[in-house]
């Protein structure tokens, strides 16, 4: 991701749409495709979304998929005592995925910054009483 | 691969009897819960909530934590991970990294949807009652799988600290869950998840301290300490860290797969992200979440290899240990370790306390399940609060009494029952709620198409593998051995998610599309407008339109 300013771009159906921020976009007249973003939002969030995906699908089936395609050399190596395949898999993939989270939490702050939402207004009001939590007696 | 497993014990660690000190802080404990509860039921009627009280990421991410964790990862997870080597890790990284595909797909999400329960969700995004009642029946069905692993778990715990037998643990620890529902569901204790989080924990890393250090095994982080022990472990038992061992790299993948998808398809865990005061600290609440997740599994791997230990040099073979010890290993490393029995008792409770919250949870999400979503939206339209509250109340009894029955005679580990009706969400629900929040024309039909090929992939699943040990004339193996071989009853969702994916995708081109109210409602779950607090997707998509029936 880079700090550049979101600019003036040319859409694939030619029409000049701004994303300078949510004021300039009608959010609820584009549609919502995973692999077809409309809204640079979206575009922008999706690239976060499928970067970070990409390196968790390594850490979480990486470990098991090389002590399947190299058994010796993972279960012969050992670090802080552990067989290496036992440490990627008990201690790497957990661990990694805790970073990858907060790297996601971060960059989308820094594209809530870039796109002007302020999370500041809407902290006021209760939780109330949820259908969840109360046994179907307020439902 | 599931195989029933008799309750014989060859340590001693059941003989002492009633426990005076053990039994006074499971009350205590309980006590404690009630009165959080009662005291801010207290405060919300006098509105102090309202006037601006909210709950920050770090609270919110041990409410998420105390959610999340059951007697499954408390005293299961040590347990498969020591009885099934390698493969038992399955679950270590499948509940733990599940996480993250939570967060970034769905937890903002479905906050902004502004719905809580799985039935609600599935009934307005999908406009449809049939929608609703399968998604409901699912929701019955997880918690009726899940909670018999708690009663298994609260059983044994009850055998540990009042010296009675398996069968009248069960009995005595679910007479006292359904009671504490009665009780919790009147006070709203749902408040106290953050205090259930610290009491649960603060129990298990005592035990795994105490044990590390009195061993000599480990210091300040017995978490990554444990290496030697481990290794120590594989040297006297290949088995203990051998790959695939027990299990394939098919098998370990699909279990993996199926723990990441139960994780975002389990609604209670989802509920809490409606509680963070701002989406951004819902995202980072999830962070925390699995920082304090982490503090339990990544010690209960430790738990394993030191209790693993301490068996083979006080009991015997560890190989030859039964269910029963294997399921009560945390405790029983602690008992091992000659810990004193306040100290141990402290760890069952604690484990306890893990059962408790979870299966009030459960109970609670079962009953209004029942009541809401079955009863009063599809058989009776005007039902009163009464007759709901009836119909509420007797599906906690009725379940109750079922699952009780069925603890008795646990058809397998604690761990490997609760992957199953992780499983079972992962299947049905997962595919719904991610197209449903990423596709905006996925259409009723399809997803009422793609929850019945769930519900035979992750149900029937079950089925095929649980059956035969209940019914006598069956041989004890699953009724189909190739369907349990591909899509085995703990990890369904491998070959059960695509296969659903494919069959909303499929049928929802061939449908109408869904009306544009829905769509709107869909594309307001992505825009970066910040909304209020309390608005729901629905009250901003529809700008004063008439509003989706509910």
């Amino acid at each position: 991701m880079d700090d550049e300013k979101p600019g003036e771009q040319p859409t694939e159906s030619g029409r000049i749409e701004t994303d300078g921020g949510p004021n300039e976009v009608d959010y609820l007249d584009e549609k919502i495709h995973m692999f077809k973003p409309a809204t640079p939002f979206m575009r922008d969030h999706l690239k976060v979304i499928w970067g970070l995906f990409a390196v968790w699908v390594v850490f979480t089936f990486g470990p098991v998929t090389a002590t399947a395609v190299a058994p010796e050399v993972m279960t012969n190596t050992y670090v802080l005592g552990f067989q290496l395949h036992y440490f990627l898999t008990a201690l790497g993939s957990p661990i990694g995925a805790l970073l990858l989270s907060a790297l996601y939490a971060w960059r989308r702050d820094v594209l809530d910054t870039r796109y002007g939402v302020d999370h500041s207004t809407d902290v006021k009001g209760d939780t109330g009483q949820t259908v969840a939590a109360d046994g179907g007696e307020q439902a | 691969m599931i195989e029933p497993f008799a309750l014989e014990v060859a340590s001693d660690l059941f003989d002492g009897g009633f426990k005076l000190f053990p039994a006074v802080t499971l009350v205590a404990m309980l006590a404690v819960f009630l009165g959080v509860g009662w005291f801010f039921r207290v405060a919300a009627v006098d509105e102090m909530w309202v006037a601006g009280r909210s709950i920050g990421a770090v609270e919110n991410g041990m409410a998420i934590a105390a959610n999340w964790m059951s007697v499954a990862a408390y005293l299961g997870v040590a347990s498969t991970v020591a009885l099934l080597g390698y493969f038992g890790l399955a679950y270590v990284v499948g509940w733990t990294t599940g996480y993250f595909i939570l967060l970034i797909f769905l937890a903002a999400q479905f906050r902004r949807f502004g719905k809580y329960t799985a039935p609600d969700f599935v009934g307005d995004r999908y406009y449809s009652d049939l929608g609703r009642a399968l998604a409901a029946s699912t929701t019955l069905l997880i918690a009726f799988v899940y909670i018999i692993a708690q009663g298994n778990g609260l059983g044994l715990m009850a055998q540990y600290i009042f010296g009675v037998s398996y069968e009248v643990g069960v009995i005595l620890l679910m007479a006292i869950t359904i009671g504490y529902v009665a009780l919790s569901g009147m006070l709203g204790a749902t408040k106290n998840m953050a205090l259930q989080y610290v009491i649960l924990i603060s129990a298990f890393l005592l035990g795994l301290y105490a044990t590390g250090w009195t061993q000599g095994w480990s210091t300040v982080l017995p978490f990554v300490e444990y290496g030697n022990q481990a290794t120590a472990m594989a040297e006297i038992e290949r088995q203990y860290t051998e790959p695939f061992a027990n299990a394939t790299y098919y098998h370990w993948i699909a279990l993996c797969v199926s723990l990441i998808a139960g994780t975002c398809g389990l609604p209670h865990v989802l509920v809490r992200f409606y509680t963070a005061d701002n989406e951004r600290n819902a995202r980072w609440a999830t962070v925390w979440g699995l920082f304090f997740t982490l503090l339990l599994f990544l010690g209960t791997a430790a738990y394993a290899a030191f209790g693993s230990l301490l068996y083979q040099d006080n009991v015997g073979e560890y190989t030859e240990m039964t269910g029963t010890e294997s399921d009560t290993l945390v405790v029983l490393t602690a008992y091992l370790a000659n810990l004193p029995e306040w100290l141990v008792g402290i760890v069952a409770a604690g484990a306890i306390a893990a059962g408790l919250a979870t299966t009030a949870g459960l109970f609670i999400s079962a009953s209004s399940a029942a009541a809401h979503d079955i009863y009063t939206n599809l058989y009776k339209e005007d039902a009163t609060q009464r007759e709901q509250l009836i119909v509420g109340r007797s599906t906690i009894l009725v379940l109750g009494a079922i699952v009780t029955y069925l603890a008795l005679n646990p058809p397998a580990l604690i761990a490997e029952v609760v992957g199953m009706s992780f499983a079972l969400a992962g299947t049905v629900l997962f595919p719904v709620f991610f197209l449903g929040l990423w596709w905006e024309d996925a259409t009723r039909e399809g997803a009422i198409a793609g929850m019945v090929v769930g519900l035979f992939f992750g149900f029937g699943s079950i089925v095929n593998e649980v059956l035969p040990q209940y019914v006598g004339a069956l041989s004890g193996e699953a009724i189909f051995p190739t369907f349990a071989t591909i899509v085995p009853a703990t990890s369904s969702s491998l070959v059960g998610v695509p296969a659903v994916m494919v069959t909303i995708i499929v049928v929802s081109q061939f449908t109408d599309d869904p009306p544009e109210d829905v769509k709107r409602l869909v594309r307001q779950c992505h825009s970066p407008e910040p909304m209020e607090k309390l608005q729901s997707a629905e009250d901003v998509a529809t700008d004063g339109g008439t509003p989706a029936d509910d």
